[in-house]
């Protein structure tokens, strides 16, 4: 009974405002609570978006974005966690480095990048590329940038996730394994890939989420069309015709069901890891 | 540690150098033009030094959204860090039928992003007529729950139950437990949680924007303005800095904090683990 009780303090506001969220969010993009006109339950925002050509470019770009960013932090992430344990000076300093991009806001990290990577940014500078030599890697077609700054922010993330599955007795079953005559990539491929394999999935799944609901970092370093759907959304839900909020709302449905449908593959992935024989 | 051959060596620093490159490099321009006072676009570095970012930044009226951000962060860690730990040790100890539930929604929201939350609640705030900054420090406490949900429930893993107990056998009050034994042994966990609960409140950008609506003004969203704006770099990097120094001071603290002091040289490692597992999900 008094265990309950310990629940609701976190509960109570959680069940509250995701509630809301999903059933009032749910009911403006229905066309139930209009900001203007009768309310109607209707597929008509959703049919709008769709209509005006924007929504399908904004789900491509989000998830490809997403996806690019997500699989860079996970190379990068895994390669700094082998990494940091490989040697003790040098992977102490490198741990260091990581962790301390961690607490950097990620509106920090996009005026980082744009300060490193624009036209006039300070890596053509170093390498002396004048702007015609430099690809358009902010506000370019290609939303290198974005990708980037996802990539360097979730990679420190990925590698203290790995780093903390790889914690429990993973020593003595290389040095088991090294005893046992295998060879360095037999003992990564066999032991330190399986252990770090559900902290891979688990952050790569909220990197990738992270990502998709993520306003600030493709609004300034991407570029305006096609808009991912957080863009998309925002501008919709700021417009001064406030007759297409009720498509900022479907906008924002499309975003959470995209995202739950990740976080529920990861967790089925998850369920069904193998177990180390 | 096993003998490597010599390539192998180079291999591992080589590797290891171009990752802390990978790591640094973006925080090298911010440097750089946070003391610069001019610098030619085509120059490597500046060509005069001095904080004419921070400088601008203030007389941009800095200071205010410093505070105010500050002030988001403490809320926040104020309202997320003990709901979360209740939370955490009702699910560690409380043998709750419904254990697996409670503890998938409280991670739910990490799965809602910020943007959809404010878009879908908003119009209750604005019905209930709640004002803007406790509209606010609710939605962030929300977003920061599963963060210090789950770094309490690390931490009450290896926390022994027993010592509670005993404490109790020998006469010890309920609050006398909570206070002379259950806060001071999870005390990494709880700076580590608060940390999280602080740095969500601290660094967030749109939902401080659309249902703060232009009265709080916090320090990222001046850092947004100064980069999609005016093209003032040393403006831009100043106030990256000031978004940057609480947050690493911080964590600066908290390892400092969370690694025991007597620690010999073979249980430092797992301790530094430990800090690692702890600040597990600080970037989302």
């Amino acid at each position: 009974m008094r265990a309950r009780l310990l629940l609701l303090p976190a509960v109570v506001p959680v069940v509250v405002v995701l509630g809301a969220t999903l059933a009032l969010g749910g009911a403006q993009s229905l066309g139930l609570m209009p900001v203007v006109g009768e309310p109607a339950l209707n597929l008509r925002a959703y049919r709008a978006v769709v209509a005006s050509g924007d929504l399908w470019p904004a789900i491509t770009v989000s998830v490809t974005v997403a996806g690019a960013a997500t699989a860079l932090a996970l190379a990068v992430g895994l390669a700094t966690a082998l990494a940091v344990r490989a040697s003790r000076v040098g992977g102490r300093i490198l741990g260091a480095l990581a962790a301390s991009t961690i607490p950097i806001p990620h509106v920090v990290g996009a005026a980082a990048i744009g300060l490193l990577l624009a036209d006039t940014g300070w890596l053509p500078r170093l390498l002396g590329l004048d702007e015609g030599a430099w690809p358009a890697l902010v506000a370019g077609p290609w939303w290198g940038a974005v990708v980037l700054e996802y990539a360097w922010k979730e990679s420190a993330f990925v590698a203290l996730v790995v780093l903390a599955s790889l914690a429990a007795d993973t020593g003595e079953l290389m040095d088991t394994a090294a005893v046992l005559g295998a060879g360095r990539w037999a003992r990564a491929r066999h032991i330190l890939l399986p252990l770090a394999l559900p902290g891979l999935v688990t952050a790569g799944a909220i990197s990738f989420i992270y990502a998709v609901g993520s306003f600030e970092v493709p609004w300034l370093l991407g570029r305006s069309s096609p808009e991912p759907l957080s863009v998309l959304a925002y501008r919709l839900f700021t417009s001064t015709d406030l007759t297409v909020r009720p498509q900022a709302l479907a906008v924002a449905v499309v975003t959470v069901a995209l995202s739950a449908a990740i976080g529920l593959a990861a967790l089925g992935l998850l369920r069904r890891r193998p177990v180390l024989a | 540690m096993r003998r490597r051959p010599a390539g192998g060596r180079a291999l591992i620093t080589g590797g290891q150098a171009s990752l802390a490159l990978w790591f640094a490099l973006p925080l090298v321009p911010v440097a750089l033009w946070a003391l610069a006072s001019r610098w030619n676009d085509s120059q490597v570095l500046p060509e005069e030094w001095g904080p004419a970012g921070a400088g601008s930044a203030l007389a941009d009226g800095a200071a205010a959204s410093f505070a105010t951000s500050l002030a988001l962060g403490l809320t926040t860690a104020a309202l997320a860090t003990p709901a979360g730990a209740m939370a955490a040790y009702a699910l560690a100890f409380g043998r709750l039928r419904g254990e697996r539930a409670a503890a998938l929604l409280l991670l739910a929201p990490v799965f809602v992003p910020p943007f959809v939350i404010v878009m879908g609640v908003n119009v209750a705030f604005l019905w209930l007529r709640v004002p803007p900054a406790v509209a606010l420090a609710l939605v962030l406490m929300v977003t920061a729950i599963p963060y210090t949900t789950f770094v309490m429930r690390a931490a009450l893993a290896s926390y022994d139950i027993g010592a509670e107990e005993a404490a109790r056998t020998l006469g010890a009050s309920p609050r006398g437990v909570l206070r002379r034994i259950r806060i001071p042994m999870l005390a990494g966990g709880l700076a580590a949680s608060a940390f999280l609960a602080f740095l969500v409140g601290w660094s967030d950008y749109v939902l401080t924007l659309l249902i703060g609506g232009g009265q709080l003004v916090t320090v990222p969203m001046r850092v947004a303005a100064a980069a999609s704006g005016t093209g003032n770099h040393a403006l831009v990097a100043a106030l990256s800095v000031a978004a940057v120094a609480p947050p690493l001071l911080l964590l600066l603290v908290i390892n400092r904090l969370s690694v025991p002091r007597t620690s010999r040289p073979a249980t430092d490692a797992d301790a530094r683990e430990r800090a690692d597992t702890e600040l597990t999900g600080a970037s989302a």
